[in-house]
């Protein structure tokens, strides 16, 4: 057994994910901030205490995948889309729409939530730990 | 996973760079304020600005900051000074010095480098992202 297959890891898994991606996305944003004509972009937020209950409260039997070329099946969690974003503080005469101040609220709020990430993680297999008899 | 991670950290590295490409033009205005040309009504040094541009890497799916193009500041005018025994004097006295303006530049530079330090925070926390993931390893 592995990690993977518990529900509730998976949900962490895909929320790590979707904050690195999200990193990736104010990193081009800051470096970005002098270039005439570039608009801020910004993920679309998937929306997690919905894939939680899809993944935690579902009793049905999950289809194994043990080829990679098997089809996958449904209830993954599916990747957020990029887009501009609608709503930018200003825009600079050079047309440039980047908010630096913004962007850097962007990315400490998104630090924070992956550093919450790991911790659950962490806590998570502790508890497993104890469990099975090694617990701290 | 941790690859958008990396491509996050290349990102702010390529947007460092463009910014010490700026840092370099700037300087390069400042430090050539005062040359002239070296014959009677010659043009002295023009500055230089610099453009940015973002490119698309297909490879990361990002868009880079790149420089684009230096190109000459052709619309502001020369200063003219009285200094009728600078060899580039015109008959009377006149010499055309640098349409640099040191303000301009300094405010110039100072943008350049707090963008600079923007990214530097970001690679920072990509970096911390990066180690608590590393970290998970020591549970």
């Amino acid at each position: 057994m592995t990690t993977d297959n518990l529900a509730l890891f998976k949900a962490l898994g895909a929320k790590m994910d979707y904050l690195n991606q999200n990193q990736r996305v104010i990193s081009q944003n800051v470096s970005n901030a002098d270039t005439p004509g570039y608009k801020a972009h910004e993920l679309q937020k998937a929306d997690f205490s919905d894939v939680l209950k899809r993944v935690t409260k579902t009793n049905q039997i999950h289809v194994e995948r043990t080829v990679e070329g098997h089809m996958t099946p449904g209830g993954d969690i599916e990747n957020p889309r990029e887009k501009k974003s609608r709503h930018v503080y200003d825009v600079k005469p050079s047309m440039n729409a980047v908010d630096m101040e913004e962007q850097l609220v962007k990315a400490q709020g998104n630090i924070m939530d992956y550093n919450m990430m790991t911790n659950l993680y962490q806590k998570n297999i502790s508890m497993i730990r104890m469990s099975l008899g090694q617990g701290q | 996973m941790a690859s958008e991670l990396i491509n996050a950290m290349a990102i702010s590295a390529h947007g460092m760079k463009a910014q010490g490409s700026r840092i370099r033009v700037i300087t390069e205005n400042v430090a050539n304020v005062d040359t002239t040309g070296d014959v009677p009504g010659a043009d002295p040094y023009r500055r230089q600005q610099i453009m940015f541009k973002n490119v698309l890497d297909r490879e990361m799916g990002a868009k880079m900051v790149e420089v684009d193009r230096i190109m000459e500041d052709r619309k502001t005018p020369f200063r003219l000074e009285y200094r009728p025994e600078n060899p580039a004097a015109d008959e009377n006295g006149y010499v055309k010095m640098a349409n640099v303006n040191s303000l301009l530049e300094m405010a110039d530079m100072r943008e350049a480098q707090r963008t600079y330090e923007a990214n530097i925070g970001m690679m920072e926390q990509s970096r911390t992202m990066m180690l608590r993931t590393i970290d998970l390893l020591r549970v």
